[in-house]
């Protein structure tokens, strides 16, 4: 007996294989994505990433969106192989609204931690192949604890709570320490920052990563190009549309550039 | 024995008898169209009648626990998995009733040594456009039906035809048009059902009384508040101004005290 609330069960169960076995061509260079970042900021959880992906030197593709929905309350920023990461969040995605709607009840948000883990586990192979290594992010509202909360991974699963921040991808050296630089010493904490404040902040450190790192794409005011940022409260997952960011951006982030 | 054809039309005969009268005292399900999206209600003691089955899809159910359980579950196998491996647009309330559920349910119907399903199923689905809406109900044996606008679940189809009577001359256009169109035409096939289970013990003043014959909407709401104290109402809607791709939120607490009409008011807590 059980209680058939696995969507990923269920899609093995049809022959489903999830991750792509092999070994990377010598010389070829596969599609990633970066740089995610994520914060506790005064109302909740802000999750932040730049658009680009990139191919060795070659940039794929400017308009990535790297900041997924998973559901009304739980974002996944990815880092890493997009094919592999796109599909987590797919599984992800129908596991959640599979089991809200065959048990009548929200997955814990624990639950949701470990069917990431799952996936990351079971994806080791290609990560160590080559071919499919992801480092995401994953933050969404915890309704047991009453708070938004951010959680990191390794390539093999393991999770760990960013209690203040947590970043990934190859531009995440560079803003790491800028966080907590900010984060301890300046005029206030992250986790006091205002909406309007935390959303300059998360640009600013996008626009450093960028700076340092070519894989990390910046701001493209010409085509209108501005990071994903998404807000994580108790009333769910919002998106700062760009007519937003744009004045932010030109008015606290260009003029220091 | 069944294997003589017309020992076999007898035993399907005595199936349907035996089907019909396990839906006599189910609660009927109706389900509206509005501006706002697509509206399912009923009422129910206890076990909850009213699901969410894909994005755009819910489900209403008469019947037996268990098989709308396992039916429910047999939908949401389907429906995402399909939305898995192709896309959330592929999931159809016409593509999971009639190549997955109404087969099913028809080849139970039909399999005289096995049990049968004990339900009566009513698909609500949300269009992309406002105007695309629409309903699929299926029978005990398998016949589906699709509608537009509305669609109703009661014990019987003489039932069922005159809760679409009244229902064809209400207003449907805002949410709290519709959640009061819905509860009343509740009201009009429970009560109908409630007579023909009077009638069928014997007691002619069913037949006669001109009182239980009313659909006026002072009756009507008085028969509702007796509802109401024993019973919980369930409003589910599939809302077209929703954010994301799930659209599907049930209506409680003060949301539907302020949708049903005042003549229902204070609802009991």
């Amino acid at each position: 007996m059980s209680l058939q609330s696995d969507f990923y069960q269920l899609l093995k169960e049809q022959g489903y294989v999830f991750g792509v076995l092999g070994q990377a061509a010598r010389g070829h260079e596969l599609t990633t994505a970066t740089t995610i970042l994520a914060f506790r900021y005064r109302d909740g959880v802000l999750v932040a990433g730049d658009r680009r992906a990139t191919a060795g030197n070659m940039v794929m593709y400017d308009r990535t969106d790297k900041v997924l929905e998973i559901d009304r309350h739980s974002v996944m920023a990815i880092a890493g192989v997009p094919a592999t990461a796109y599909e987590m969040a797919r599984i992800l995605e129908h596991s959640f609204k599979y089991f809200r709607r065959t048990q009548l009840q929200e997955l814990s948000f624990e639950g949701k931690l470990r069917a990431l883990s799952k996936l990351l586990k079971d994806n080791v192979p290609a990560a160590l192949a080559g071919t499919g290594a992801v480092v995401p992010i994953f933050a969404g509202y915890d309704f047991e604890q009453e708070t938004a909360k951010i959680y990191f991974y390794d390539i093999l699963g393991a999770e760990f709570e960013g209690v203040d921040y947590a970043v990934s991808g190859s531009g995440s050296p560079t803003i790491r320490g800028i966080l907590h630089y900010v984060n301890t010493w300046g005029e206030q904490p992250l986790s006091a920052m205002p909406e309007e404040q935390a959303t300059v902040q998360a640009l600013r450190l996008l626009t450093s990563a960028a700076e340092f790192d070519s894989a990390t794409g910046g701001v493209n005011r010409e085509a209108g190009l501005y990071p994903v940022i998404k807000f994580i409260t108790a009333s769910g997952v919002r998106t700062m549309p760009d007519v937003q960011l744009k004045p932010l951006f030109e008015a606290k982030v260009s003029r220091h550039v | 024995m069944y294997e003589e054809p017309y020992k076999w039309v007898e035993a399907v005969g005595n199936r349907r008898t035996y089907l019909d009268e396990q839906f006599k005292e189910g609660a009927p399900v109706v389900g509206v169209t509005c501006e706002r999206g697509t509206l399912l209600m009923t009422m129910s003691k206890g076990t909850p009648k009213l699901y969410e089955i894909y994005d755009r899809l819910a489900l209403g159910g008469m019947g037996h626990p268990a098989d709308l359980e396992k039916l429910r579950f047999n939908l949401l196998e389907m429906a995402h998995v399909e939305g898995f491996n192709r896309s959330a647009s592929d999931v159809t309330g016409g593509r999971l009733v009639k190549y997955g559920m109404a087969p099913a349910i028809k080849q139970a119907f039909e399999e005289v040594f096995k049990a049968p399903f004990i339900v009566k199923i009513l698909l609500a689905e949300l269009g992309q456009k406002a105007g695309k809406d629409g309903f699929l109900t299926i029978n005990y044996d398998g016949t589906f039906e699709e509608k537009s606008q509305y669609a109703v679940l009661a014990a019987t189809s003489a039932v069922e035809q005159k809760m679409a009577g009244y229902l064809r001359e209400q207003s449907l256009a805002s949410l709290a048009d519709a959640v009061g169109a819905a509860i009343r035409t509740w009201a009009v096939g429970d009560r109908a059902q409630r007579r023909a289970l009077d009638e069928g013990e014997g007691h002619d003043e069913a037949r006669t009384d001109p009182a239980q014959q009313a659909t006026d909407a002072e009756t009507l709401y008085a028969y509702l508040r007796r509802c109401i104290a024993e019973k919980t109402v369930e409003c589910v809607l599939l809302d077209r101004h929703v954010q994301g791709p799930s659209k599907y939120r049930a209506l409680g607490g003060d949301e539907l005290k302020t949708l049903l009409p005042n003549e229902l008011s204070p609802l009991p807590s």
